[in-house]
């Protein structure tokens, strides 16, 4: 059973809903496909650095899968024919670091917003 | 390591041209500021990391200038490819 980094960029025009359903569509593919999903990171709406298919930003999706070759076949087949992703990328493994986040700017921006409230 | 030494022959002569990537401490410290223990992990994630070894232009910068080991230049270069492929860099 390898490990791999899947991590998608969906279009910037996808909603929150099409965002979950997104996921739940890959996640079942991949469970139908006897994988396992150990983790998954919502990147949240990022500046693309270039001009991806005409879109100034995009909305990464990550997944930390645990499964053997066919089903990243299967996955990608898949991907590619979905108009609302404009790109896929999966990167095996060693080890996952399941701790660190590098793109919870979420929480940074709860924090200040915070401060901002308890001023105000 | 021959390479080793030429490198900063060349690097003593355009020192003031490359000294706006990298601070002079860096210059005089031969060793490899990636492979030191607590050093980060070189990840295409880690944006933060990456772009301090990438010019403003989005190239990687050589060794020879910033002083990082083969083997850590090898992880970084694919990291960085890895890392513009998904449009972060």
């Amino acid at each position: 059973m390898n490990l791999y980094e899947h991590t998608i960029i969906a279009r910037q025009d996808a909603s929150p809903a099409d965002l979950k359903q997104l996921t739940e569509k890959y996640s079942k593919i991949v469970e139908k496909n006897d994988g396992e999903i150990v983790k998954t990171e919502n990147w949240g709406l990022l500046n693309l650095s270039y001009l991806i298919k005409k879109n100034r930003k995009g909305s990464y999706i990550h997944f930390k899968i645990k499964g053997d070759g066919k089903m990243i076949e299967q996955l990608e087949k898949n991907e590619s024919l979905d108009k609302k992703l404009i790109r896929h990328l999966t990167v095996k493994v060693k080890k996952f670091d399941l701790d660190t986040n590098y793109f919870s700017k979420k929480d940074e921006n709860d924090k200040i917003e915070k401060k901002e409230k308890n001023k105000s | 390591m021959p390479k080793k030494n030429a490198g900063n022959k060349k690097n003593k002569s355009n020192f003031a041209k490359l000294s706006i990537f990298q601070s002079n401490k860096y210059k005089f410290k031969k060793s490899c500021p990636l492979s030191i223990k607590g050093a980060p992990k070189i990840d295409y994630k880690n944006i933060k990391l990456l772009r301090k070894y990438v010019s403003e232009n989005g190239k990687i910068l050589p060794s020879r200038i910033t002083n990082v080991s083969q083997k850590k230049q090898r992880e970084l270069s694919l990291s960085i490819k890895r890392a513009r492929n998904l449009a972060l860099i």
